[in-house]
């Protein structure tokens, strides 16, 4: 595991311009060494080397390498701003990077878009549905696009439904969903044509204690059988309890990754090594004197 | 209480020019000197029908009452175009009702609609303040005009309010959209309608003499009575204009207690998607994406008023518009408007969802995929288009019996629609824009900040419809200068240069999707936030 730009491919431009409009017919672009990079990051999940995107002048994501061991259940820890949806997007296609590469399952995500996006399933943060699907047309219409049979749709979609505790929701807009269903349909959705890799971007925010733990007990299910989860949190307690591995994010860095006990290291829990890792302290004393001493 | 409110409100009102810088800053002034110089000749126009006091009155007794309808229904198709008159945002600070009213009354009297609204009233005022001795009362009549259109406005969306913030009470908003829409259309054919007279006259004078008995037209037709020394009706109409006033404040009063004291009923699972039978449309390849997508956007245009709507517009104006325009022979052709309209229902296809583009994102990731995909939302844009457009032409070879003009038109406007579709499609790609997903109105289709975007995609898809066109209008000319015949090949041509632009379209349209895919993103997704 590195934290530093310390690899002579990684300050490759990844892409052209916005704007661009090359012509369809146009080669995808090969990088110096692209074998090399795939041959080297064989055996995990997810590598990035070089990871970078600004918006303006702010860094928002500074040159980051990870590595997440294929099978794993791994957290992306770090304070509101440090750059984790920023990270994550640019894992699941979503957003271009300014430089860098990105591996999933094998497929550089960049260069080999379509191979890449069958190979993971994805549940963005804060991000809109087709609303005015109900739960099954949703994942129906998702499973068909994808390519899959109808009738091997139609039953992984069930079976979802029906794990996921959605059966009750019954053919109910989207749009009318609470976060906990619509945490979960989406869920379903990345899951359904069983992605070697989960891509999950805060799937316990703002979610009920149930919903939460079916979806923890799905997630762990998951992993079992043989994928790899990556998840971003801001809950130390919940990725102490569910990762393998984690990482510690702050000003667009990564300043800490490993094996959970590792990054623990001697403190008394994940959160207090957070704290410390982050730069972080309590709320000082003192001030506030004012609380409680008037209505008005 | 009250100057906090008409100060918070005077800077929202001013915050846009203050934040903005250099250029922006002087083109927003430039814009504003060109509104209130565009709405200063008008009132101009309207002080200077004084001089005509017979058509004076008629005509502003229209204009108020037309005003009136709109300050109501506007809210109700635009709801929270204005947060600072939100009761909702008010809930939760320590305000008396009476006091909140007030507060709201002065916010709602501050602002460019409001100020704009003024200028032609006192335009109005001139214009029916004839002699000058009654032009005091003119004055205080627009005041009220004014008062009166805030108040009912604010009675009418403060009711309204728990309603329109659900789901289906702000679909149901979709639904007065176009009741307007259709009243616009017979407003606009009353008040054409020739009668005895001009065209003008005619009409104008039979809707005062019915609207002078309203509100509005009372207060436009005070000062005339009171200069006629008509006192009775003059004091039956101050009546009726105040108590319409009163009625009104205690409406609102009702409503804003009500709002601040009471839980907006949900609506949630009010409006299930029903049973219908799943679709077995597999994506592979562009036959197989063009099924599946189609299949969702047919389920869709049924069941999202956001697509729904717009559909009812465009069949009711391309079958009606043609009798406004052209009112003869010939009128076939007109629909050649309307066609290209229906074309333009498959524009800007990767903003319509919002952020949602993100699921297309992760599954449309191919060139083949991405084609099947536009082609998709054109085939669900055209089965509907082709109907429309065939009723609209029948409708109208029938009325002027036109029949001998059917294949040029049918040319015409086949080629239109197909224009409007290819340019539609491209167009959703290489200028995208974000659609406000809080579907509070459908007529907000651009958010701040991409106005400019939405006007020059809406535009592109008009030039690129009449482009498309032109080799089958043409031969449509040659068919009414030359021979008949040339009505056919306008048929046979029409369709195929339509056709070949299309499929030309969905080709570019799909490279530049899969190129340009997170820009186009990242432009959409702006449409969450509004």
């Amino acid at each position: 595991m590195t934290t530093s730009n310390d690899n002579p491919l990684l300050a490759t431009p990844l892409s052209p311009p916005l704007a661009s409009s090359s012509p369809a017919s146009t080669p995808l672009p090969q990088y110096p060494g692209a074998g090399e990079l795939l041959r080297s990051v064989a055996g995990q999940a997810v590598a990035l080397r070089g990871l970078t995107k600004a918006f303006g002048e702010r860094i928002a994501v500074d040159h980051i390498d990870l590595d997440v061991p294929a099978g794993s259940f791994f957290g992306l820890v770090g304070p509101n701003g440090a750059g984790k949806t920023t990270t994550l997007s640019m894992v699941t296609g979503l957003l271009r990077p300014d430089a860098g590469r990105v591996v999933v399952a094998g497929v550089d995500v960049w260069t080999d878009p379509a191979a890449a996006k069958a190979r993971m399933g994805v549940l963005p943060d804060g991000l809109r549905l087709f609303e005015r699907l109900s739960g099954p047309e949703l994942l129906s219409y998702l499973g068909r696009l994808r390519g899959m049979p109808a009738n091997v749709v139609r039953a992984r979609a069930t079976e979802l439904i029906a794990v996921l505790d959605l059966a009750d929701a019954g053919n109910k807009l989207v749009a009318d969903y609470s976060t906990g269903m619509r945490k979960k349909i989406t869920l379903a959705a990345a899951l359904l044509h069983s992605p070697a890799v989960l891509l999950l971007d805060e799937p316990l925010e703002a979610v009920d204690p149930v919903s939460a733990r079916i979806i923890r007990n799905v997630l762990g299910r998951y992993t079992h059988s043989g994928g790899t989860v990556v998840f971003s949190s801001h809950v130390m307690a919940m990725v102490e309890d569910l990762c393998t591995h984690v990482a510690v994010m702050a000003q667009g860095r990564i300043i800490a990754a490993g094996e959970l006990a590792a990054v623990r290291g001697d403190a008394l829990s994940l959160d207090d090594a957070f704290m410390h890792l982050v730069g972080a302290s309590d709320v000082q004393e003192g001030g506030l004197s004012w609380l409680g001493s008037s209505p008005a | 209480m009250v100057g906090i409110f008409a100060s918070l409100k005077w800077r929202l009102v001013t915050s846009r020019i203050r934040a903005s810088r250099g250029g922006t800053k002087v083109g927003m002034v430039i814009l504003l000197v060109l509104v209130v110089g565009f709405l200063g000749l008008t009132a101009v126009g309207l002080a200077a029908l004084r001089v005509v006091p017979d058509y004076a009155v008629p005509i502003i007794v229209t204009l108020f009452a037309v005003q009136l309808v709109g300050w109501v229904l506007t809210p109700l198709v635009a709801f929270g175009v204005d947060e600072t008159v939100d009761p909702a945002r008010f809930a939760l600070l320590p305000i008396r009702p009476q006091t909140l009213q007030q507060g709201l009354l002065v916010s709602s009297l501050i602002g460019y609609f409001p100020a704009g609204n003024m200028i032609i009233l006192m335009g109005a005022a001139i214009g029916i303040g004839v002699p000058l001795s009654v032009l005091p009362i003119a004055l205080m009549c627009a005041a009220a005009q004014l008062l009166l259109c805030v108040v009912l406005a604010r009675a009418a969306s403060t009711s309204m309010s728990a309603l329109m913030s659900s789901r289906r009470g702000r679909d149901l908003g979709m639904g007065v959209g176009l009741l307007i829409f259709v009243l616009y259309l017979g407003f606009v054919s009353v008040i054409n309608n020739p009668g005895d007279g001009s065209a003008l006259q005619g009409g104008v004078e039979r809707t005062a003499a019915v609207l002078k008995w309203t509100p509005p037209g009372a207060l436009a037709s005070l000062p005339g009575q009171v200069a006629a020394g008509e006192w009775v009706r003059a004091g039956f109409s101050a009546l009726i204009a105040v108590a319409a006033l009163a009625l009104a404040w205690w409406w609102w009063s009702v409503a804003l207690n009500k709002s601040l004291t009471t839980v907006p009923s949900t609506t949630a699972g009010s409006s299930p998607a029903g049973h219908r039978p799943d679709d077995t449309a597999v994506g592979v390849g562009v036959n197989g994406t063009m099924r599946v997508v189609a299949g969702r956007d047919r389920r869709l245009a049924w069941r999202d008023p956001m697509r729904r709507m717009p559909w009812l517009m465009l069949a009711v104006l391309t079958v009606v518009w043609p009798f406004l325009a052209v009112r003869g022979q010939g009128a076939v052709f007109a629909v050649a408007f309307g066609a290209i309209l229906c074309g333009s229902q498959a524009g800007n296809q990767y903003g319509v969802e919002g952020s949602g583009l993100w699921l297309h994102l992760q599954t449309i990731t191919d060139r083949v995929r991405a084609r099947g995909e536009v082609l998709g939302h054109a085939v669900t844009v055209l089965i509907p288009g082709v109907i429309v457009v065939i009723v609209a032409i029948a409708v109208q070879a029938f009325a002027y019996d036109d029949y001998d003009k059917i294949p040029a038109a049918l040319g015409v406007c086949l080629s239109a629609l197909l224009g409007g579709l290819a340019a539609a499609s491209y167009l959703s790609a290489a200028v995208p824009y974000a659609m406000p997903q809080s579907r509070k109105s459908l007529f907000a289709s651009s958010v701040p900040g991409q106005k400019g975007r939405t006007a020059a995609a809406s535009f592109g898809v008009l030039g690129g419809g009449v482009l498309i066109a032109l080799p089958a209008a043409g031969a449509a000319v040659l068919s009414l200068t030359v021979s008949p015949i040339w009505g056919w090949i306008a048929l046979i041509i029409g369709p195929m240069v339509g056709a070949v632009a299309l499929l030309v379209a969905a080709h570019l349209t799909a490279n530049r999707y899969i190129e340009q895919a997170t820009d186009i993103f990242a432009v959409v997704s702006a449409g969450d936030r509004v």
